[in-house]
């Protein structure tokens, strides 16, 4: 019989992949001292096609709430919000030429920014909850 | 605020899961695949628009001399079979409406803004024009593409460019709004059931307002409420074209001054190359000239931001000076159309 730690599994998982989601629509994820940042798919979907992204730049630092990107949809344009005072140590360059992925992929390929946590906040909503949220 | 309408067309809608907005006082479909998409299967090939939330009054020929005196262009010498493009002027030369209008034998068909509807049935019973509102007892479909044509070949007869027909329960014109060919299609309630199965069994792709708006914009063609206004000569607006009309009508006085003097607020098409979308409302300068943003969108084709600027005079420059959201963006006007 296979033997399977749950407890162990669920602990792993919850590390390396549980998003945070805040009001304004993105998401973050925890790994050690390093967020990375992006927007919901409910956040992608109201937008509609994304055209362009202006990203921050690598060392650019940001209070808790601070405009970071800033997203032109052709409905209407979006910022997304630092969800916790960081600096940014990488951003996603390759939505430059195909920003659309954020509308394919807003949880994965699509994410925005990495960002050196400054004062840790993890305050935001888990999925169930932000799920609630919005609808 | 009346009753929200639906079109007749709402259930296939909602079948093809658009995503809906409140448009004119109509909920119609915004997207349904997205925008862009949309966008190219106009470009490319073909797509339909449900435009039934369009006004549609059919008047008798008798009044042809009196809606003349209301419009800046040419409606006595156009020929039957012709379908026009036109502007209702007021006083000042300014737009109440801008509108397309199909012309047969025994009648006129005129196409109206949603957002318009009522202002123009109300001035044309101030007018004492006397009209036939078809809106709610029919459905508008717009099937548009380069390949649309071919397709509605098997559906219709085929009139030239800007010209109208109508056959069996069909009342059409090759007409648009988007840049590409096809046909602007009329047709009772209760007959809609042959053209929409027209439309599946072609694989015909429905397309919302979203992708109509960059579709005309992309295409140099104006937005009523946007680059024509009751405070926007079809003069300003660049619609000179449109002025075939020879005789006196409302506000032609005031229109001919503006193009005498050349004293008068300017609408130029502009595109951007950095990465921002210059919206309705913004601010710009064209050296000390001011002026706003009347639209403005991301073009698929072009794959940059362009849009229309109302200048308050004629700029002795090009180059413009975008306000956008505290930052200063550099943009040109443009002095052919955007897609050649």
């Amino acid at each position: 019989m296979l033997m399977v730690d749950f407890q162990q599994l669920n602990l792993d998982r919850r590390k390396m992949t549980e998003k945070k989601y805040l009001e304004t629509h993105e998401w973050y994820s925890l790994t050690d001292n390093t967020i990375t940042i992006g927007i919901s798919d409910y956040a992608q979907g109201e937008l509609g096609d994304i055209v362009f992204v202006t990203m921050p730049e690598v060392g650019q630092e940001f209070s808790k709430g601070d405009s970071m990107v800033e997203v032109e949809a052709t409905k209407t344009v979006a910022e997304a919000y630092a969800p916790m005072d960081c600096v940014v140590v990488e951003i996603n360059s390759t939505l430059d030429s195909e920003p659309e992925i954020i509308n394919s992929d807003p949880c994965g390929e699509g994410w925005m920014v990495k960002a050196e946590v400054k004062n840790l906040d993890d305050s935001g909503m888990l999925y169930q909850e932000y799920e609630n949220f919005i609808s | 605020m009346p009753n929200i309408k639906y079109s007749p067309l709402h259930s296939l809608h909602v079948k093809n899961k658009a995503k809906f907005i409140e448009f004119g006082g109509w909920t119609m479909p915004f997207s349904y695949k997205g925008t862009i998409k949309e966008h190219q299967f106009v470009r490319q090939n073909h797509g339909y628009f449900d435009v039934s939330h369009m006004g549609r009054l059919l008047i008798n020929k008798d009044y042809l001399q009196k809606i003349s005196s209301l419009i800046c262009s040419d409606l006595i010498e156009l020929k039957s079979g012709k379908a026009l493009y036109s502007i209702f002027t007021n006083e000042k030369g300014s737009a109440l409406d801008d509108v397309i209008f199909w012309k047969y034998d025994d009648y006129i068909l005129l196409i109206c803004n949603a957002a318009n509807t009522d202002k123009i049935t109300n001035y044309l019973q101030t007018e004492e024009i006397i009209f036939e509102d078809l809106t709610e007892k029919t459905a508008l479909v717009a099937v548009q593409g380069p390949e649309a044509i071919s397709n509605l070949k098997a559906l219709l007869p085929i009139p030239d460019s800007f010209s109208c027909l109508s056959k069996d329960m069909y009342t059409y014109a090759r007409t648009g709004y988007t840049g590409e060919d096809g046909l602007e299609i009329m047709v009772n309630v209760e007959d809609l059931d042959d053209l929409i199965s027209f439309l599946l069994q072609n694989e015909i792709e429905p397309c919302g307002l979203g992708a109509r708006d960059t579709l005309r914009l992309e295409a140099s063609l104006p937005l009523y409420g946007f680059e024509l206004t009751e405070d926007i000569s079809p003069v300003e607006a660049g619609l000179k074209w449109t002025l075939s009309n020879k005789n006196k009508y409302r506000g032609s006085d005031v229109i001919n001054e503006q193009i005498r003097t050349g004293h008068h607020k300017v609408l130029k098409k502009f595109s951007i190359d950095s990465r921002n979308i210059a919206r309705t409302g913004t601010k710009v300068k064209a050296g000390n000239i001011n002026g706003i943003v009347t639209s403005g969108n991301f073009s698929p084709i072009l794959q940059k931001s362009i849009g229309f600027v109302l200048l308050e005079s004629q700029p002795d420059t090009d180059l413009l000076e975008f306000e956008i959201r505290g930052k200063f963006i550099e943009g040109n006007i443009l002095k052919k159309r955007f897609l050649s």
